[in-house]
């Protein structure tokens, strides 16, 4: 017999209640490894090498402001410029859904390749975007959530402008951090919307990542003063201020994980005390034997461990597999697409399992510590 | 000539403290046996024999006095030295047996030598040795509750003197038994005694028990009586 034998067969010995213990450590850390990659997922800004090159441009005062069309000319002539996209949010409702299922944005398709070079799409389809003023673009998840292909007509009914548009889908692209979005000609939404001449945003693309700094800084100079101030700033600032706005998610998210980890101790703790106090005796007994207090709290320790770190690898390695071979974004209608499980949030959460090991351990460890051999040996079995 | 003491007990008292009243387990009680001896200890109920045997074997504290076992003032030794100590020097045995349920009997006779230095082939023929002393190396595989209460006391008392220690305390050993697994056990006892040289300690109300031992004595309200 080896001392790790000993350990399994007292952590084993009431099997049903090991059990519990370790689905129980399992289940919350399943629950925390997916509250914490939906968390990353929402919050997450985009890394890839396009949106490195891409400035935003909206209103100063706030995004639903928008801005004059005459300002894309000015913007243009900015040195380091490569091309100049409005980019007007449609905020359209699909058939006779009651909410917006995915977004539609209206921009001019000449720059499309251009400016989100990302997205891949056949030639033809390009092609066909361009030439039609009613085509539209679909990201292929929500093509493939509402069975849609080339050629379907999509009809919306904006929620924004005081108007519906059918748009013919020309192509099904994918390959951009979120392969959901439709897009259609600002044209379009020009005649269809009734408010030629604004747009609600502007898309830049610059040449050099060195010169995005001025560019952003030249833009801003440009319309100081004028009667619609901008606010420009990189893609990934963009998404950052629109992540702040996720502030109250996040809190509500740390919080349900905060609980899920204090219940968890709570249940684990339990479970140890219960397991230790019912084997006072033998433990008096293995120090009548000559088993110090640091090797009895070695052996507490790492049986709370042990089921802390098995319930650990079932959890955490069942939201890894998961995660990583399931296609969630069929499993959530596109509303979460690469849902990745970081070594980051692996490491959390095995964090997380190592210390309620150590934290379930200590109570029934002090208690031990303090029992005397004949306290312990008068103790009832 | 008689052998040298093993255990040297002198003016030694015990009071245990219960709310504001104290309970005197031992008064100034001074004994001194001899190595080899099988000594039996009697007295009725409460009289301070087990308090006396614990104080002995290193699992309990006198208040007052002094407690030599070959040599060695048990007061000086602090918790993790006195642990080492019982591990080389007392092997226990008990009147509820005391056995891991989930540890056959072979692994709860190696419990003892999983704190020594001894490994594989030594530590094996070690634990098979105590089992055959015991007249249980078949059983070596069966857990506690496959064994009968007589059969469970045995693989105790080979857990006991698995580490070759010089003194035995046995606190009611025959108490849960039959007459016929109690007489096993005393012999058991006595030939250790006798022929391992073992210093035996055996606390007991049953005098057909202590007349096991090569002396007795009385112990009554925590003081000797003889």
């Amino acid at each position: 017999m080896t001392i790790a034998s000993f350990i399994t067969k007292n952590a084993l010995r009431n099997k049903r209640r090991a059990l519990l213990c370790v689905l129980s450590v399992a289940v919350s850390l399943f629950l925390l490894v997916t509250l914490q990659v939906a968390l990353r997922e929402v919050t997450l800004p985009p890394e890839d090498v396009g949106a490195a090159l891409r400035v935003v441009v909206r209103n100063k005062i706030s995004i639903s402001s928008p801005l004059p069309a005459r300002q894309r000319a000015v913007i243009e002539r900015i040195p380091g410029v490569e091309a100049v996209s409005p980019f007007s949010f449609f905020g359209g409702k699909y058939r006779n859904e009651e909410s917006m299922s995915f977004a539609q944005f209206a921009m001019d398709p000449k720059l499309l390749r251009k400016i989100f070079g990302e997205a891949k799409m056949p030639e033809n389809q390009y092609a066909a975007f361009e030439a039609d003023q009613t085509a539209c673009i679909l990201g292929k998840v929500t093509a493939d959530k509402y069975r849609l292909k080339v050629g379907d007509r999509v009809p919306l009914t904006s929620t924004l402008y005081p108007c519906s548009i059918e748009l013919k889908i020309a192509g099904i692209y994918e390959g951009t951090i979120d392969d959901r979005n439709l897009l259609f000609h600002h044209k379009y939404l020009d005649e269809a919307g009734g408010s030629p001449g604004w747009v609600a945003m502007w898309w830049v693309k610059v040449r050099s990542v060195e010169e995005m700094p001025r560019v952003t800084e030249a833009i801003n100079r440009a319309f100081a003063s004028s009667s619609a101030e901008v606010r420009a700033e990189t893609e990934r600032a963009f998404q950052l201020s629109f992540v702040a706005m996720w502030g109250n998610i996040k809190i509500m998210v740390h919080s349900i994980c905060t609980v899920v980890v204090f219940t968890l101790v709570l249940v684990t703790a339990s479970t140890m005390s219960m397991a230790i106090r019912e084997r006072f005796r033998e433990l008096a007994v293995l120090k009548a034997l000559g088993y110090r207090r640091r090797e009895l709290f070695a052996f507490i320790l790492a049986e709370s461990f042990g089921l802390a770190a098995l319930g650990a690898i079932i959890g955490i390695g069942t939201a890894w597999t998961l995660f990583t071979h399931a296609s969630i974004a069929k499993l959530t209608q596109g509303i979460f697409l690469t849902f990745e499980v970081t070594p980051r949030i692996i490491g959390q959460a095995a964090l997380v399992a190592a210390s309620l090991g150590i934290i379930a351990s200590l109570a029934p460890s002090i208690a031990v510590a303090r029992m005397s051999v004949v306290e312990g040996l008068k103790t009832l079995d | 000539m008689s052998a040298p003491p093993v255990v040297v007990i002198q003016e030694t008292s015990k009071i245990y403290q219960q709310g504001e009243i104290n309970v005197i387990a031992l008064d100034r009680v001074s004994l001194t046996i001899r190595g080899g001896e099988f000594l039996s200890l009697m007295g009725p109920s409460g009289s301070g024999k087990s308090t006396l045997l614990h104080i002995v074997a290193g699992v309990d504290r006198p208040t007052s006095g002094e407690c030599c076992v070959r040599g060695i003032d048990l007061k000086r030794l602090n918790e993790s030295e006195l642990a080492d100590w019982r591990n080389q020097n007392v092997g226990f045995v008990f009147q509820a047996f005391n056995l891991i349920p989930v540890l056959t009997a072979y692994e709860n006779v190696e419990l003892p030598l999983l704190l020594t230095r001894l490994r594989g082939k030594a530590r094996r023929t070690q634990v098979n040795t105590a089992l055959e002393l015991v007249g249980l190396a078949d059983r070596r595989n069966h857990l506690p509750r496959q064994l009968s209460g007589g059969q469970e006391q045995r693989v105790a008392i080979a857990r006991a003197l698995v580490t070759d220690p010089p003194l035995m305390v046995a606190d009611e050993p025959t108490g849960n038994l039959d007459s016929q697994s109690a007489h096993d056990v005393l012999t058991i006892l006595q030939a250790l005694s006798r022929s391992a040289g073992k210093t035996v300690i055996l606390v007991t109300h049953d005098p057909k028990a202590a007349a096991f031992g090569t002396r007795t004595v009385h112990l009554e309200k925590g003081q000797l009586l003889n």
